[in-house]
């Protein structure tokens, strides 16, 4: 038995797995994070950039934005695990998902670069006639991944393992495949 | 005239996964800006701000994430509409989707802008936030139905 199956195949999981509400709502409640938490990041992004809520200073978006982030990812990445591991045998060959993985890790990557010098610093930009490079950069950065990571997690619904067996191709009319 | 077959939209595997890929970034604009405000009006946060601050300034990102939904979700709904007309929870969906939009421009709006009385601002905060996630709820079960 492989590890993805051994995962998948822990009680709970399974059930999760078979159950036809409670799977979708824990997507949905995954869903919902991003749309509430996953909005502030992209805001204090904007923030950073100069683009949205310029007249709060970037210390106030940072800084009253940070703890409702911190909810909203742990709540969200909970979800996220469990979609995975009720799925694990599906999940593991899914290069989506393994990309989704690397950028979650160059999401660590970019605060342990910015932490300091940006998110931490707050009041120094506020300070700074302009907005700082380093700052444009960390917000910039941060929207391409999460809009990465965003992306990637929808395409992985979309990937299926190659055929063993030589089926004859049969087109479908549509390309939308749900899920 | 309208078969799923003759959609430009179907022509490549990519277009529908990209067209969800902006809807999602959309709603994250949109309902996150509009939480956001909620947070203030319930007190929980940007406790620094005025929600009629916070409103006038997200306004116009609020704005850009429903033209953002309203320009992908028609044309997701065009490369099947039969299924999606015929669904129970995309219909609930809808029904939900123009509350929200019509609570979010009328009420919602008057309570953040002008303020109230901190049991009427609340409700107000939670009716909206429910009907958002409402309609996430709908948009999530068209696949599961």
């Amino acid at each position: 038995m492989s590890i993805a199956e051994s995962i998948q195949s822990i009680g709970f999981l399974t059930q999760l797995r078979e159950s036809a509400l409670v799977y979708p709502i824990i997507m949905t409640t995954h869903l919902s994070c991003i749309a509430i938490f996953g909005g502030l990041i992209l805001m204090t992004d904007m923030r950073l950039l100069g683009l949205a809520l310029r007249s709060r200073s970037v210390t106030d978006v940072v800084g009253q934005f940070r703890i409702w982030k911190r909810i909203g990812f742990c709540v969200m990445i909970t979800m996220g695990v469990l979609l995975a591991s009720c799925e694990a045998e599906k999940y593991t060959p899914n290069p989506y998902f393994w990309a989704k993985m690397s950028l979650l890790v160059l999401v660590g990557v970019h605060a342990a670069i910015f932490r300091k010098s940006v998110y931490n610093s707050t009041e120094e930009i506020d300070r700074a006639p302009a907005i700082p490079a380093r700052a444009k950069l960390a917000g910039a950065s941060s929207l391409i991944l999460w809009l990465s990571i965003l992306s990637m997690g929808r395409l992985i619904g979309y990937w299926e393992p190659p055929k063993v067996t030589q089926a004859s191709p049969t087109v479908t009319a549509t390309a939308h495949v749900p899920r | 005239m309208f078969l799923a077959e003759a959609n430009p939209l179907n022509a490549s595997e990519l277009i529908f996964p990209t067209l969800e890929c902006i809807h999602i970034a959309g709603f994250a604009i949109l309902v996150g800006t509009i939480a956001i405000v909620d947070f203030r009006l319930l007190g929980v946060g940007m406790r620094q701000q005025t929600s009629a601050e916070l409103a006038r300034d997200l306004g116009p990102w609020t704005l850009f994430g429903l033209v953002l939904m309203l320009f992908s979700g028609p044309l997701m709904f065009s490369s099947d509409p039969d299924m999606y007309y015929l669904n129970r929870s995309f219909q609930i969906k809808m029904a939900l989707l123009l509350v929200a939009i019509i609570f979010n421009y009328t009420i919602h709006r008057r309570v953040a802008l002008k303020g109230a009385s901190p049991p009427k601002s609340k409700l107000v905060a939670c009716v909206s936030m429910l009907l958002w996630v409402g309609v996430i709820f709908g948009g999530i079960f068209i696949a599961f139905i």
